[in-house]
């Protein structure tokens, strides 16, 4: 902190007066200021203060740090503690707003946005310009300008008039002027005397305004309850026909609150029900083993080359749809599942020429873990995952629609929403199961949206989603964190409730009167920590999960049921043997022809049929499968099938015979195929040009046994167009073109003969200029603030340097917006592509 | 977690009948579940939004389902599941159908946008009239069964607190001398009452005869009894007779022949279905009498026009009878949303347990055709040839010696085509009933059959239905309807009423191997082996040579 003997004159100070620990936490808070590592406190200082790390550093505070901010920026420069505190709790006393001021200036003057001691409180210049109202950006305090700001452009006279009519004395100029009406306003014993007499129409007004936009439409003639106010200075004209209330009068209005409402404690999340943790934990471990089996049904689904990969990526909604229906679930769900398989590494496209998706090898090592193994792999990949499955369907900033498995899925907030939503849920007592709103406005606090629509906020749906995919995956269990999830988030074990309501229906509400305190909050592990995070968690789902079984009850309605899962041998068998009728807990099988068909297709035998089932029954089989088996098998196999490209018929056997004795004849692979009929592989042409070598005269047939006549066909090409003539040189510019470039070819002429300054570094002529990048960046910054014109060195992105003049606008974020002389037009040019500056000679003008 | 049940994703529910804990397991869930399968290990439940709303009709809350699902189940129930019962049975009760002194009968709702969703419905709006306020809707009385049987197809049930009207009164008692109801029939009467329509599923020798007659006795008011064909009247008309106290001349017969209109008046289906004219003449028996109680027999056969008859009657009590709720053309659903849902169902495994049904032995035969019939069936017309296998030259052959074999005990051949019913009566020597038969003659050889006068009879499909031949002990069926599942079942159950001498049952099928008789003989099975019936599978020629 700050030595108070000698209270720092810049920010760059104060970060030199700040102890180590405090300058980790900083960087800690914002490591956008150590990429890359400045060279010293000055730079950091300077980059702190640059608009794109203050955005993102505000853009993370929580609601009452950010509402300090905003208090500090319509405060005065400096603010004391006593002034802020005022701001923020009103006139009156305000326990705990008192209470957590310290810790929300704390978190600013840790985060480098406000500096110095509580005497003279600075808020950081960028930041003070983000947040103070102005007519564009109206502050979210609702808060107009100051009279000193309102009454700039105004004429003396004017400021006398109003001094008059407020009842003050009048003074010899009008700063005087100024400040005394700012004291008036500020007096809240003279300004109550002066709003007393007021109309009550006028207050009206002021009641209207108070809480922001304090902007108000008038006529060129006012009405009596305007005129009043305007009159005395409680209106200000800011432009023809608008009138602004003046930040010190609203604030009087407000009894001294800069917010309408300041929110100094985060919001409860409040329980919605609390069950028995026993229950808890059985829900998320049966959603748990349902999550398994639906991934490795997904991927049993897409086993013989999954749905083709789109040009763009992804996976087509039609094939979306398909998979969802084959599973038997929601899209949005089955996206779910896809997305999180593919985060798991077990799906991945096949990189072919015909890309499809399918499994990868890890998804055979990951289907021979044990089940809470399985289970840890997929909830750690979901757990870091940026990709959001929830987005898919919707559509992207370029109006492209999102498709599973597809670019432009990636949030980088989701794995620290996931996270954060968990630790929430691991601050409550066990089998707390809190309600989404409570979660969602608990975030919203944390880290308020930007953006008018808090419910529309990317945040707030991806809390959403973390909620819902946290129980599909089985780390929650009746919307309560169930021990193993808890174990997986590395979290410490929770206080238990207060109250366990017995039954197994517990879903009573129950209604917690104090707010909790809030716990610390939980770091995202390291991958070490996670590795005994998750060792700890599968310890704790082990004993929840089903034994597999290695038996099933067969039925004389030609049913097979599997009361629990089944080992994998087993279930591979009775897949193929049998149809799924119905899938959960259980699984239901159907034998029918059709699935015996398909075991015997698979080179079992039916003796192999019984006996597999004798094995595995726990009931002994029923007749009827055993006639079923034996009558499928007695028929299968009595036709045969296979694929010849040619064949030789003979109504003599003996030739046919004669031929296949025939050693030159092996090259043909023939076959017999019956007395009559040889049959080879190769094709008609070949097994004619063959048969002829061995001095034969066959003759072809066609597909209706009729003998081919064969002539030669005239060989074409496909349609074709005829070659473009290739003129000769490029095409003559037309008028538009030629202008440009004129205009382009002058202004650079201007900009390497226009008579400059001497610069720091010596330019010779005609060539670029050069100077350091310190100094470029200040001669610009210069520029911006002296509005002058500059000579500047410029590479393009091909790496082509020219000469431009431009006038600097704007500086910011390593990029600077200018006037281009040269282009006549606004360009904004990357600055490090920027070889040096020169001022321009006075003498130009 | 060891519990019976094994929830599935499908939404079945597996029960393992062999554990502890079963019988109070299906006592939870049979409350809102469909019993789909009783094979002979694991029992298969469905649970469907039907099931939910009815089980919400009888008072049961989704807490309550989700206790027994949660209770009972091995592995955790899947969440989404159990969220899905609790909407589902939410939705139920939305919507309700009462009686409004001033307005007649109205549809209100304690959800708004419910009520405005369902008007919007194409289907819905020409069955209300107008708006009473912003939550209640009148409905034309004569619609409140298009209008629950719409809104149950939109996923709206509506809760029918409209009630019943008492009808003409008309004392009936049961007449319990020397017999009694049994405890499943009590049973079904109760639940049918306390319910105010509904289904009785029994199997067939159970006795739904008797659990009209119960219902009959608790309604005490005029009835009408709809059934399938007049022999079934008369069966119906000698068993009220003899069971309760109604005369001869309290019983009307509503049929071709006859048109009488009694306080118990038994039609059948043929008549009410016959048109002139584009119009229905005999539809004023509905209205012809103020009837408390409209009792539907074998309601898995309720012709097309019946059920638009019966949701014109949804304020009369209704009870459906029959032993197999497949329909073949799956209007399982009007069924339930007409005549009222499934108020008792007894598995038929569980009934032979109790002794009330003989147990039976089930045979498939498997015959060969010889080479020239497999030619002959090979280049058969497609509609042609289930015929040419069903009515295969080898059939007659194992027929014969199945008589031979049971000689002496009462047997029943049935079969689809007449020709080989008549070759196989001439055959056999016997009798052969077909749709020709005159009712007297039917009459006069049932009879005959029922005295032991003559002990084989070849019937028709006529005989499908409500014939009552209580020694018969051994059926062959030749053939069949195709692929007909509540066939096979009622074919079945003309020999499960119990022997006197606790003799086994014996049932035979007599099907072409490789052939399309195969294939439906493989579907007729279906509902019976899901029943826990084990067809054993026989070859001719071992049958053949047990024979010689």
């Amino acid at each position: 902190m700050s030595d108070p003997a000698t209270p720092p004159r810049s920010l760059a100070e104060a970060l030199r007066h700040r102890d180590d620990a405090s300058l980790g936490a900083l960087l800690r808070a914002r490591p956008d200021l150590i990429t890359p590592v400045p060279t010293d406190l000055t730079q950091l200082a300077t980059r702190a203060g640059t608009r794109a790390s203050v955005v993102r550093a505000l853009e993370r505070l929580d609601r009452f740090a950010l509402q300090t901010a905003e208090a500090l920026a319509v405060a005065a420069e400096p603010a004391s503690y006593a002034e802020l505190l005022g701001l923020m709790a009103g006139y009156e006393v305000d326990a705990a707003v008192e209470g957590a001021l310290p810790r929300a200036l704390g978190t600013l003057r840790e985060q480098a946005l406000v500096w110095g001691g509580d005497d003279r409180l600075r808020l950081v210049r960028t930041a003070r310009e983000l947040l103070a109202p102005s007519p564009q950006h109206p502050s979210p305090t609702g808060l107009g300008p100051t009279v000193q700001e309102a009454t700039a452009g105004m004429s003396p006279g004017r400021i006398q008039e109003i001094v008059g009519a407020a009842g003050l004395p009048s003074t010899h100029d009008a700063v005087s002027a100024v400040a005394a009406l700012t004291g008036l306003y500020g007096d809240r014993k003279r300004m109550a005397a002066l709003l007393d007499q007021a109309p009550p129409e006028s207050l009206e007004v002021l009641a209207r305004l108070v809480w922001g936009p304090p902007y108000g439409q008038v006529t060129a003639d006012p009405a009596a309850r305007l005129r009043w106010l305007i009159d005395r200075g409680l209106l200000l004209p800011t432009a023809p026909g608008t009138v602004v209330l003046p930040r010190e009068v609203a604030l009087h209005l407000r009894g001294g609150h800069a917010h309408r409402t300041t929110e100094p404690l985060p919001p409860a999340v409040e329980p919605a029900a609390v069950h028995r943790p026993q229950v808890v934990d059985a829900a998320a471990a049966g959603q748990a083993y349902t999550a398994l089996a639906t991934v490795a049904e997904l991927l049993k689904d897409w086993h013989e080359g999954g749905p083709a990969v789109m040009r763009a990526g992804g996976l087509s909604v039609r094939d979306l749809k398909r998979t969802a229906v084959a599973l038997d679930l929601p899209e949005p769900v089955a996206a779910f599942w896809v997305e999180l398989a593919y985060a798991a590494g077990l799906l991945a496209s096949d990189s072919e020429a015909d890309e499809r998706y399918a499994a990868t090898p890890a998804y055979d090592e990951w289907l021979e873990r044990p089940a809470a193994e399985r289970w840890a792999r997929l909830a750690e990949a979901w757990l870091t995952a940026t990709r959001t499955s929830g987005l898919v369907g919707g559509r992207d900033a370029k109006d492209r629609s999102l498709s599973a498995l597809g670019p432009g899925l990636d949030r980088s907030a989701a794995p620290e929403v996931r996270h954060r939503v968990l630790s929430l849920l691991a601050g409550l007592p066990t089998g707390a199961a809190p309600t989404a709103d409570s979660v969602l406005a608990r975030l919203r606090w944390e880290r308020p949206p930007r953006g008018p629509q808090p419910g529309d906020d990317l945040r707030g749906r991806l809390a959403r989603w973390a909620l819902s995919e946290s129980e599909m995956l089985g780390v929650t269990g009746r919307g309560a964190l169930s021990a193993h999830g808890r174990a997986l988030l590395g979290a410490p074990a929770a206080p238990a409730a207060e109250t366990l309501p017995a039954g197994p229906g517990d879903k009573l509400p129950v209604h917690r009167t104090s707010a909790p305190t809030p716990p610390p909050p939980l770091e995202p592990l390291t991958p070490a920590e996670q590795a005994t995070a998750s060792a700890a968690a599968i310890r704790l789902l082990t004993p929840l999960l089903p034994e597999p079984l290695d038996h099933v009850l067969l039925q004389a309605d030609l049913t097979a049921v599997a009361p629990g899962p089944l080992e994998r041998p087993l279930a591979d068998m009775l897949d193929v043997l049998a149809d799924v009728e119905s899938k959960g807990g259980a699984t239901v099988y159907r034998f029918t022809p059709g699935s015996v068909r398909r075991a015997l297709d698979a080179g079992r035998a039916a003796t192999d049929l019984h006996a597999f089932l004798a094995a595995h029954s726990r009931t002994p089989v029923p007749q009827p499968l055993t006639y079923l088996i034996d009558d499928v098998a007695r028929r299968h196999g009595r036709l045969r099938v296979g694929a010849a490209s040619a064949y030789v018929r003979c109504d003599d056997d003996a030739v046919l015979s004669e031929i296949l004795a025939d050693k030159r004849a092996a090259g043909l692979r023939l076959r017999r195929l019956a007395p009559t009929v040889l049959a080879t592989q190769a094709d008609p042409t070949a097994l004619l040009d063959g048969l002829r070598a061995l001095g034969f005269a066959p003759a072809a047939e066609s597909a209706d046994g009729d003998v081919l006549i064969t002539r030669s066909d005239a060989h074409r090409t496909l349609p074709r167009t005829a070659p473009e003539p290739v003129p000769d040189g490029p095409p003559v510019p037309d008028a538009t073109l030629l202008s440009a470039a004129i205009r382009a070819i002058r202004a650079g002429d201007l900009a390497s003969t226009t008579p400059r300054k001497p610069s720091a570094a010596p330019v010779s002529g005609g060539a670029l200029p050069r100077t350091g990048h310190a100094e470029t960046l200040a001669t610009m910054q210069a520029a911006v603030l002296t509005g002058e014109t500059l000579w500047i060195g410029y590479v393009n992105a091909e790496g082509a340097a020219s000469q431009r003049v431009i006038a600097p606008i704007r500086v910011e974020g390593g990029f600077v917006t200018a006037y281009d002389h040269t282009a006549d037009e606004v360009r904004t040019y990357p600055l490090h592509r920027v070889t040096g500056v020169a001022e321009l000679a006075d003498d130009g003008d | 977690m060891n519990g019976p049940l094994i929830v599935q994703s499908d939404k079945t529910l597996l029960l393992e009948v062999d554990h502890e804990q079963a019988d109070e397991c299906r006592r939870a869930i049979a409350a809102f579940a469909e019993l789909e399968r009783a094979p002979e290990h694991i029992h298969t439940y469905r649970v469907t939004p039907l099931g939910l709303w009815n089980a919400r009709a009888a008072g049961h809350d989704a807490e309550q389902v989700v206790d027994a699902l949660v209770q009972f189940s091995r592995y955790p129930v899947p969440h989404a599941l159990l969220v899905d019962v609790a909407e589902t049975m939410d939705r139920y009760g939305r919507l309700t159908l009462s009686k409004d002194p001033a307005h007649g009968l109205v549809l209100t709702t304690t959800d708004r946008p419910v009520l405005e969703e369902i008007l919007r419905s194409k289907r819905i709006a020409p069955l209300v009239g107008i708006r009473i306020d912003p939550d209640t809707v009148a409905v034309h009385p004569s619609e409140r069964g298009q209008i629950k049987q719409a809104l149950l197809k939109l996923g709206w049930p509506a809760e029918d607190l409209a009630g019943y009207v008492d009808g003409e009164a008309h004392p009936i008692e049961l007449d319990e001398d020397g017999w009694a109801l049994r405890p499943y029939q009590k049973q079904a009467v109760e639940n049918f009452w306390h319910g105010g329509s509904g289904v009785v599923v029994l199997p067939c020798g159970a006795g739904k005869t008797l659990v009209g007659a119960g219902a009959m006795a608790q309604a005490k008011s005029t009835t009408l009894i709809l059934v399938t064909n007049t022999v079934s009247a008369r069966q119906w008309k000698h068993e009220l007779v003899k069971r309760t106290s109604l005369t001869e001349e309290e019983i009307g017969e509503y049929s071709g022949t006859r048109k009488e209109i009694r306080p118990v008046t038994i039609a059948t289906y043929q008549v009410l279905t016959t048109k002139r004219k584009g119009v229905y003449p005999h539809l004023e028996l509905f209205d012809s009498r103020d009837w408390g109680l409209i009792l539907y027999d074998e309601v898995h056969l309720l012709p097309a026009p019946v059920f638009k008859f019966t949701a014109d009657l949804q304020a009369r009590r209704r009870l459906g009878l029959t032993a197999t709720l497949v329909r073949e053309d799956g209007r399982e659903s009007d069924v339930f949303s007409l005549i009222g849902p499934k108020r008792f169902d007894a598995p038929w495994k569980e009934i032979e347990a109790q002794g009330y049904i003989a147990p039976a032995d089930c045979v498939e035969v498997r015959v060969n055709l010889t080479d020239a019939e497999r030619l002959a069936y090979a280049t058969a017309e497609t509609e042609e040839k289930y015929r040419f296998c069903a009515t295969t030259e080898t059939k007659r052959k194992v027929t014969e010696a199945i008589v031979r074999r049971f000689a002496g005990q009462q047997i029943l051949v049935i079969g689809q085509y007449i020709d080989q019913l008549d070759e196989l009566g001439e055959h056999l020597n016997a009798p052969v009933i077909k749709g020709e038969t005159s009712n007297a003659q039917r009459e006069k050889l049932f009879g005959a059959f029922r005295e032991g006068e003559i002990s084989v009879l070849v019937v028709s499909k006529v005989a499908n239905f409500s014939i009552d031949l209580p020694e018969a002990t051994v059926a062959v069926q030749v053939s069949g309807t195709f692929g007909s599942r509540q066939e096979e079942a009622q074919r079945l159950g003309r020999v499960l009423r119990p022997k006197a001498d606790g003799h086994k049952a014996h049932f035979y099928s007599v099907v072409a191997r490789d052939t399309l008789d195969q294939d439906f003989a493989a579907h007729r099975q279906r509902f019976l082996a899901e029943q826990g019936y084990a067809y054993r599978i026989m070859d001719a020629d071992e049958l053949l040579a047990e024979e010689s």
